[in-house]
């Protein structure tokens, strides 16, 4: 079973992206063999992120096989009182995505983080922040400080770290994954040379988690470097997929 | 026949990079490279005289694997580095220049122009680490010199922004555009062979800095068709530095 932790469905506004659709996003992932892929609608990061959770999970509930949504939360209008928006979190959330880099917010001053992490700590939901959509420099970034802070504040949450590539960005995440058990490292930006395999040999398999950033990047390219990488049999087969099923809570489906 | 063009060899700080030429050979024969463009970090970064040195004793012990871009550090060294990209041809015998460029010490200056000047006399292909609009400055100036640009703009000076490296690469016929990227973006190739054909698209993987397999796959899993592939993956690079002979 090979899971994808980091995609999306929706438009991309800055240029064209032929495949967009719950449809193409999930045939897209097929034709790289990728069994499950992990979305959100990239409409949550730009337009509306509830409007966007409905997108995602419509998409999901269509393609159940192919399809895991994960929500995504950010601030409402600060005239609304906080409840506005608050996302509800239960069992049938797989897990949440922050991106306050598009939703301009102090992901360390906003009371719904801290609210948002309590919860999900206590259902065991994974929280994912990426560092960037894709590993394109001109796209906003969250800050990396802000990331580490905010994990080292919630250290109970499960915590999915995406879209670090290389240098200082990688030696933080291996910090926090060394640090906080609850901190998993998602692939798609991580480029460097050889850099599986160095993950692997610093903090293990059990906490790598395959993602391509389909379909905004290229699934094929996402693949080779783990399919490649000098790691063992056991343990590319967790980073593709053992480890998101256990953390996702899909070992039953 | 798949060439890199792209390859580091030595030692870098600053890039966390230490890169001797048996490692890089034998991941290129892991690939199935037949050869590889590689430049010597101390000298991009610190002492050119001393990093071509080192380098030109590396092409000599993998003569048929190994081909030397000439480094220079700086644009400042006037005459020194015109007489250097001299030794590094007719002693050397490397075969193209590769410079970087940042935003505090920009080689889109006129100390830049005699030194393209010098490419041009010397027929060697330049890979450079550019914004699209340092291209465009140095391309207006010296039109006819033969100019990569290395990441094709999926670097963090040109914040990423392939579609601004095209419409470079639209406006200057001697302008290519080379792959090497963290940037792995859905149709960045496609869209670049759309808008220039596939022989102004050159093959590299910037190895030891980034993972080869990503950046080949990245190419090859595309929708092109298999000429368009080879010659971006070796043709081009191959008749820019005059290896087809």
């Amino acid at each position: 079973m090979i899971i994808d932790c980091h995609a999306y469905i929706g438009k991309w506004p800055y240029w064209p992206v032929p495949d967009s659709t719950g449809d193409e996003v999930a045939a897209l992932a097929a034709g790289a063999g990728i069994d499950r892929a992990v979305i959100t609608s990239t409409r949550s990061l730009f337009v509306s992120w509830p409007d966007g959770n409905q997108e995602a999970r419509q998409a999901a509930a269509a393609r159940p096989e192919r399809l895991i949504a994960f929500a995504v939360a950010g601030p409402g209008e600060l005239s609304h009182s906080l409840d506005a928006h608050r996302l509800e979190l239960d069992n049938t959330v797989r897990g949440v995505r922050l991106f306050p880099q598009f939703h301009t917010y102090h992901l360390l001053y906003e009371p719904f983080v801290d609210l948002l992490c309590e919860q999900a700590a206590a259902l065991r939901i994974p929280v994912q922040l990426p560092l960037r959509v894709l590993m394109n420099w001109g796209m906003p970034m969250l800050d990396l400080g802000w990331m580490a802070a905010i994990v080292g504040r919630h250290p109970a949450t499960p915590w999915i770290l995406s879209g670090l590539n290389y240098f200082h960005e990688l030696r933080v995440g291996l910090a926090l994954m060394r640090r906080y058990p609850t901190v998993y490292l998602e692939t798609s930006c991580i480029q460097g040379f050889d850099a599986i395999r160095k993950v692997v040999e610093e903090v293990g398999s059990d906490r790598l988690l395959f993602g391509t950033g389909l379909p905004l990047q290229n699934a094929a390219a996402g693949m080779a470097k783990v399919c490649h990488a000098r790691i063992s049999d056991a343990g590319r087969e967790a980073v593709l997929g053992g480890n998101a099923l256990r953390l996702l809570k899909l070992e039953d489906q | 026949m798949i060439i890199d063009a792209h390859v580091h060899i030595g030692k870098s700080a600053r890039l966390q990079i230490e890169a001797g030429a048996d490692m890089l050979v034998r991941v290129a024969d892991e690939l199935g490279f037949d050869r590889i463009f590689c430049t010597d970090l101390t000298a991009l970064f610190y002492d050119m005289f001393e990093g071509n040195r080192l380098l030109a004793e590396e092409m000599r012990r993998h003569p048929d694997r190994i081909i030397g871009y000439a480094s220079i550090h700086s644009t400042r060294f006037h005459q020194a580095a015109l007489d250097e990209l001299d030794r590094c041809r007719n002693d050397y015998g490397m075969r193209g220049l590769k410079i970087y460029s940042t935003p505090e010490a920009t080689i889109a200056e006129p100390a830049m122009i005699p030194i393209l000047e010098k490419c041009v006399e010397l027929d060697f292909v330049v890979l450079a680490h550019t914004t699209p609009q340092e291209c465009e400055f140095l391309l207006g100036a010296v039109p006819e010199c033969k100019f990569m640009m290395a990441h094709a703009g999926g670097q963090p000076f040109a914040k990423g922004d392939w579609n601004r490296a095209i419409m470079a690469a639209q406006r200057f016929e001697n302008l290519y555009l080379e792959t090497a990227s963290s940037t792995i973006d859905t149709n960045f190739l496609e869209s670049a062979v759309a808008a220039l054909g596939p022989h102004k698209i050159v093959f590299g993987t910037d190895t030891p800095l980034l993972d080869p397999w990503t950046q080949l796959v990245k190419i090859r899993q595309t929708r092109l068709d298999q000429q368009s592939l080879d010659l971006i993956l070796g043709g081009n690079i191959a008749r820019l530095a005059g290896l087809s002979s």
